[in-house]
């Protein structure tokens, strides 16, 4: 294979892998948005928690990787429910506006409280130093695969809830039409804590899988947030399979730049990814008005 | 005693500001009752209040003698009272089958089953059993939306302007069903700006006119009325 071409073979890869990964708290991010109809911002900060979470299972405690990754899903789903309970509830009736600036003010308080416990530092997650797999040209770490494997399993898993569970279909009809969910007698408040909690459980377990592949520090969430945000928008906000597109799509871009770019400018491929879909089709690739 | 029964309702953003002005309204077993009257005038008003959506300031709303007036929309619809918005009235991302099962969400017993007997009702739903509803016609929207209400095995539906935005056969087909719905033994409360077709089919009708009672009484009496065919059917 020409260099050139396995270069971008190679990144197409690890783009895929990367925008896997982010497709993660996407989901999480864009499946709050469709109940509760604003931008939690506080994923960030949750991604962080999630990822401390972890790694305190993991360094601290000695679990292996998937309880861990557990962990990670419990605990940031946990205190999604609180702050939104203690915090964001309040403000909803406020408006979307209001209320999403009020997540941006906990993402900052919630990050602090994690450096305040645990420092600036950098920290790893204790992992077995693993050769990469070869096919032909394209190098694959089997960490990195993991990683995969379980950001697919718990794609797989909210998608069979939303499908096939009596709550799962009644947390989508809250999305599709809240007032008719009411009429019906499905419990708004129910529905928003159950949001809350798997919306801010999966982008803990993102925080996590983005740790797993590199290290975690207070800032983790914070630094991943606008590709998150990116690949939801891109997507659709609303859509679930488009927050998974958008995240292939993001992912893939971030490391197609490094082609022509330095890796400093890789997060502004998220600004231009925004920038696009809402010049060019402001309800993203899957997104649509609810227009029963 | 009527199965539903409202006397002297008022509702109203303010005291200043109110829609309904103290209206009596029933609806007895068996009965397909229709309220017409001019934009304005109440009408819908009318059905969200005995559905939950709206807090009654004055008066009362029984079902079956017990008392409903302000009780929320879960409470009213398992007290056998189902509401049909006019409008966004099913969910769009999900398919029918699904949109049937959210629709009997509060009485999940016996939900499959009564899936089936909505689909053998409404063969029209049946063949598009796993198509998200958002690509139903008009008139398919409503019966689908018909369909969920009557998941829960109401005794009374309320019908908030069914063939509002429908073509004329789809309306006329929507009013067969709305009658085919009532032989089966539900009572129906039915809203309609198609005064013509609501007299057509309704045993008895109330006109209402700012907030108020104007006339009430058999359909065919008001439909016979030359004052109501002037006003209210263009005759």
């Amino acid at each position: 294979m020409p260099p050139l071409l396995a270069e971008v073979a190679q990144l197409v890869v690890n783009g895929m892998m990367a925008g896997a990964i982010l497709a993660v708290p996407a989901i999480g991010l864009t499946a709050i948005y469709a109940v509760l109809r604003f931008p939690n911002f506080a994923l960030a900060s949750h991604a962080t928690i999630g990822a401390f979470a972890g790694y305190i299972a993991n360094a601290k405690l000695g679990l292996p990787i998937l309880p861990s990754v557990m962990v990670a899903f419990l605990a940031a789903g946990a205190v999604g429910v609180v702050t939104d309970e203690a915090v964001l509830k309040q403000f909803r009736p406020a408006g979307f506006i209001t209320t999403a600036i009020a997540s941006i003010a906990l993402t900052i308080a919630l990050e602090n409280i994690v450096r305040f416990g645990f420092g600036n530092e950098l920290r790893g997650y204790a992992l077995p130093i693993e050769r990469d797999w070869r096919f032909g040209s394209i190098r694959v770490g089997p960490q990195q695969v993991q990683n995969l494997a379980i950001a697919a399993v718990a794609m797989a898993a909210l998608f069979c809830f939303l499908t096939f569970t009596r709550t799962g279909k009644a947390m989508r009809a809250v999305a599709d039409n809240p007032m008719l969910a009411s009429i019906k007698g499905i419990n708004a408040d129910m529905i928003s804590r159950l949001v809350n909690f798997v919306g801010m459980g999966l982008a803990g377990l993102g925080g996590m899988l983005i740790g797993l592949d590199t290290t975690i520090d207070p800032l983790t969430g914070f630094r991943s947030i606008l590709s998150v945000f990116a690949a939801a928008v891109v997507g659709g906000l609303g859509s679930i399979p488009g927050a998974v597109i958008g995240a292939l799509t993001v992912g893939i871009g971030e490391e197609l730049c490094l082609l022509f770019l330095s890796p400093d400018y890789r997060s502004a491929v998220g600004f231009v990814a925004i920038l696009l879909v809402l010049t060019l089709r402001p309800r993203g690739i899957l997104g649509q008005r609810a227009d029963a | 005693m009527s199965l539903l029964c409202v006397e002297g309702l008022v509702v109203g953003y303010s005291a200043a500001d109110e829609v309904l002005k103290g209206v009596d309204f029933s609806v007895d077993i068996g009965e397909i009752v229709g309220v017409i009257g001019p934009n304005g005038a109440g009408k819908s008003t009318l059905l969200k209040s005995i559905a939950g959506l709206l807090k009654p300031g004055r008066g009362s709303i029984l079902m079956n003698g017990e008392s409903i007036g302000g009780r929320a929309p879960r409470d009213i619809s398992r007290m056998g009272v189902a509401y049909v918005p006019q409008e966004q009235n099913i969910f769009p991302t999900m398919s029918v089958r699904e949109n049937l099962e959210m629709g009997g969400y509060i009485d999940p017993a016996g939900c499959g089953r009564k899936i089936e007997l909505a689909f053998e009702r409404f063969p029209i739903l049946s063949k598009r059993r796993r198509v998200a509803s958002r690509a139903l016609s008009g008139g398919e929207r409503q019966i689908l939306a018909m369909a969920m209400a009557l998941m829960v095995e109401p005794k009374v539906l309320l019908l908030d302007e069914p063939s509002a935005g429908l073509s004329p056969i789809a309306a006329e087909d929507l009013f067969d069903n709305i009658v085919a719905v009532n032989r089966a033994g539900v009572s129906i409360a039915m809203v309609e700006q198609n005064a013509r077709e609501a007299l057509t089919i309704a045993h008895r009708a109330y006109i209402l006119v700012d907030g108020r009672n104007h006339r009430d009484g058999p359909a065919a009496m008001l439909a016979g009325d030359p004052d109501i065919r002037r006003i209210f059917l263009g005759a």
